[in-house]
């Protein structure tokens, strides 16, 4: 019941979350005197040509009525048109999404995997060399901007080593399209070559993204870590001779990890915007990169689908997120 | 609490083990990474070549587009009638075996080659000439401007399947020019995949409908596109040759040095910084080509504002700029200094006219005659163009020097360019390169500084009636050396009013892997038309 109540409640907030995302999207995108219009009309273009192009996609009129016909459009499922490609925005931002997602959701497994457990050992050996270790790794993780650790990967691992590809998400075109993520589509269709590029390529990409996450996630552990054990039920398993690891693997983790798991529901928006670098840096065909180009292009309509489905995407998984930590801690408000 | 955080050691390697499992994983998960180390591409072997681009392929209509970046689909996947090559740029036959000038010089006669076919084996006739002509003009896209106020829709007619004839409203000399703009489409397919009247512009936004010398294999918006070699293409094929081509975007300049460097890409644009490119030119794996392109970098000033008016001021201004400095140590000496408003390497240049040199005495004698007061001086740059920046930069050293109040605004072009049509948006200085659409001089002059261009492609609002009408005169012109002249004096003229600051010609470094052979640069098209390369065996 209590998980129903909360669906309800951030269903209720889902409009006009997303409501106020595209007016504030909408303003800032067509306050800044730029002319998508103009480079679409060419150099040659006059005026005149220009202004008879701009009426043509209905960029003359008041901005009331395009966010207001933007916004009709959207509860039809018509995000509109790309200026620049002339096709269904929902058509380019799907053909983009997978890379994306494939890239964040890998990254954000990897980070967790590795920073909950990394967390854990900080924590319980508190103050040690392994402790110090971890948060230089930690420190690091924060503050080192991606695009310069990405370009470091590039240089070592690529380049020095030739361990793993430089760029691209695999060589070639990829496997047939099923769901768009090319590691579970060569896998449905038992392509193991598409499999090991597509895995390959991953490496670098994901590894960027995901230490900072990882970092965060590290540290969140431990935080929740330590707090637990000095938590008085730590204090009465321990004197009823319940085994140190099962203590700490079962007990001390669980409550820990709530802290961690909203935490990650934040860093999964925090890895969509790093994405944008990363795909940039990595020639990765995502979202970000689209968002770049449609930003430098001011294709309003781009841009504009890019933040709902970013945005969507992102109230999606702090829902998800709510739910679990509803689920974790049967004490928290929701 | 002490006793759990300092376990026992029995204890610390219970919870270890469970830390181990995971740790083995994650190496596992290494090993697995370290056996997929990168195999040779094979590129090479399967005669196929990679080009990063700097530019994404938002569309594969030839007729949406009209800009340098993207012209590799363009020039490889469609043909005009004529086509640019080489350089200096040669105006070559192409769809079109040759062509007639009525003499009154408004009609133009084409006749095309009879064995050109399109990629589905359909021929090249003159209506899908009018077709696609009819087709650019109606879409008011791309290269459409190039023909307004001189081809008038419907005004086109194929004289017989394989003679068009395009009749001008008035007598153009720059018309021929502009004629490889015009891609040819094969009017049947596009036609029958038309909706809504948009002119089959959705289908052709992501199919091929040319005739070109190689066709679209594959082309993902997110990636950039392949090609196949047409093997029916008109012009033939001799032994050296390319079965594919890709093109691909790759935005980061380092990830497209670094591709470069390692053998992932076999080419990519030739305008890369200096430092890069003397990271090339260090790689084994490259070599770098050089030419002297047409593309000129010079900084427009407003003429709208009050100051601007005080010719005095402007040779001020055209004094206190170091060429030599900027050209020399900020960019290597990686261009040549070009004091006109026109490529060196074009006809019509006056060569023999030196132009400003950077002389502050002088800039300081000038502007002592200035009478009104000097209001705040805005130095526009392009976001995302380093140069422009960096000449901004050094510009304002001196223009400090001299006392004058300055402020750089460094702005995206999708800004800049909207205010460059605005008299009062736009900046009173802005350092901008102009690119080559057709090599006449009219691409230069005839619209930096022609007063029918004002507001358009003229953006420093000068207008003086005596050079316009020497530009006018040389567009309708059909004698090349009067039209030289003409040119030579507006040119003259120009410098003598200190019109703009005229700083460079740029040069093309064409980064290629080393086993590619038979690159063929022309200014328009920087390189990227692939029927003559080929690999080295």
């Amino acid at each position: 019941m209590r998980i129903l109540y909360l669906l309800v409640n951030r269903l209720i907030w889902f409009f006009p979350t997303v409501f106020g995302l595209l007016l504030l999207v909408f303003t800032i995108s067509h306050i800044i005197p730029a002319d998508p219009v103009a480079f679409l009309a060419g150099d040659y273009a006059t005026n005149e040509q220009i202004a008879d192009l701009r009426a043509q996609y209905g960029f003359d009129r008041p901005l009331y009525i395009q966010f207001t016909n933007y916004v009709m459009g959207t509860f039809q499922g018509d995000l509109g048109i790309s200026l620049y490609t002339q096709r269904p925005i929902s058509y380019d931002l799907l053909a983009r999404l997978p890379a994306t997602l494939e890239l964040t959701f890998v990254s954000i497994v990897i980070s967790a995997i590795i920073g909950v457990p990394l967390g854990v050992i900080a924590a319980v050996y508190r103050n040690s060399v392994a402790d110090h270790i971890l948060r230089l790794i930690t420190v690091s993780g924060l503050a080192i901007a991606s695009f310069w650790l990405a370009i470091l990967f590039q240089l070592f691992f690529a380049m020095e080593l030739q361990w793993t590809p430089l760029q691209g998400r695999i060589d070639g075109w990829g496997p047939d399209h099923i769901t768009g993520f090319f590691l579970l589509d060569s896998l449905l269709v038992a392509d193991w070559e598409s499999f090991g590029s597509a895995f390959s390529h991953l490496v670098l990409p994901v590894s960027t993204l995901a230490f900072p996450a990882m970092a965060t996630i590290m540290r969140f552990t431990r935080a929740g870590v330590l707090d637990a054990i000095n938590s008085n039920y730590v204090l009465y398993e321990q004197a009823m001779g319940i085994p140190q690891r099962i203590i700490v693997w079962k007990y001390i983790l669980r409550n820990a990890l709530i802290g961690t798991v909203t935490q990650i529901g934040l860093i999964f928006g925090i890895l969509l915007a790093g994405s944008v670098v990363v795909e940039a840096v990595f020639d990765w065909p995502g979202l970000g990169l689209y968002a770049v180009q449609s930003i430098m292009n001011s294709d309003y309509n781009a841009i504009m689908g890019f933040t709902l489905i970013t945005g969507a995407m992102f109230i999606f998984i702090n829902l998800l997120v709510d739910v679990l930590q509803g689920v974790m801690d049967p004490r928290s408000e929701l | 609490m002490e006793s759990l955080i300092k376990t026992t050691t029995k204890e610390r390697k219970k919870i270890m083990f469970k830390f181990n499992i995971i740790k083995s994983l994650t190496l596992g998960m290494a090993l697995i990474l370290g056996g997929a180390l990168i195999a040779p591409t094979g590129l090479e072997a399967k005669n196929k070549f990679v080009f990063a681009n700097s530019s994404p392929y938002d569309t594969m209509d030839p007729h949406a587009l009209y800009d340098v970046g993207r012209v590799a689909y363009r020039i490889n996947l469609y043909d005009g009638l004529l086509r640019w090559l080489d350089n200096p740029p040669k105006l070559s036959p192409w769809l079109a075996d040759s062509y007639d000038i009525s003499e009154d010089g408004t009609s133009y006669t084409f006749h095309l080659n009879k064995g050109a076919t399109f990629h589905d084996g359909s021929p090249v006739e003159a209506s899908d000439v009018v077709y696609s002509i009819e087709r650019i003009l109606a879409l008011k896209k791309g290269a459409f401007s190039l023909y307004t106020g001189s081809v008038e829709p419907g005004s086109t007619k194929a004289l017989d399947t394989h003679t068009v004839q395009f009749n001008l409203v008035q007598p153009s000399s720059i018309f021929l020019a502009t004629v490889p703009a015009i891609h040819i489409l094969n009017s049947t397919l596009v036609k029958s995949h038309e909706v809504d009247g948009d002119l089959g512009a959705k289908w052709l936004s992501q199919n091929d409908a040319g005739s070109g010398s190689f066709e679209l294999d594959r082309y993902d918006p997110a990636i950039g596109f392949s090609a196949k070699r047409f093997e029916d293409h008109f012009m033939g094929w001799g032994d050296k040759y390319l079965d594919e081509i890709e093109f691909r975007t790759v935005i980061e300049i380092n990830s497209r040095v670094l591709g470069l460097m390692n053998g992932d890409f076999h080419g990519t644009d030739g305008y890369l910084p200096q430092d890069q490119v003397k990271r090339l030119v260090a790689s084994e794996n490259v070599d770098v080509q050089v030419e002297e392109s047409m593309r000129i970098f010079y900084v427009i000033l407003n003429h709208n504002r009050e100051i601007m008016q005080d010719i005095n001021f402007r040779k001020a201004l055209s004094h206190a700029f170091d060429y030599d400095s900027f050209i020399t140590d900020i960019l290597g000496g990686s261009v040549a200094r070009n004091p006109a408003p026109m490529p060196n390497n074009i006809w019509g240049n006056p060569l023999d006219e030196k132009g400003y040199s950077y002389d502050m005495d002088k800039a300081r004698e000038y502007l002592a005659k200035v009478k009104k007061p000097i209001p705040e001086f805005v130095l526009g740059a392009l976001a995302g163009y380093g140069q422009t920046g960096q000449a901004a930069a050094l510009f304002q050293n001196s223009l400090t020097k001299l006392g004058l109040k300055t402020r750089i605004v460094e702005e995206p072009w999708s800004v800049a360019s909207k205010k460059m049509r605005d008299k009062e948006q736009m900046y009173d200085s802005l350092f901008i390169w102009r690119s080559t659409y057709y090599a006449d001089p009219n691409n230069w002059i005839g619209e930096m500084y022609a007063c029918d261009q004002v507001g358009a492609r003229n953006n420093s609002w000068y207008c003086n009636p005596e050079v316009d009408k020497l530009l006018m005169d040389a567009r309708i012109e059909p004698d090349q050396a009067k039209r030289s002249v003409n040119y030579k004096k507006a040119a003259k003229m120009v410098m003598d009013d200190a019109a703009g600051l005229f700083v460079y010609n740029t040069v093309w470094f064409g980064p290629y892997n080393k086993n590619v052979k038979g690159v063929r640069f022309s200014p328009i098209g920087n390189a990227q038309e692939m029927r003559w390369v080929y690999f080295e065996k």
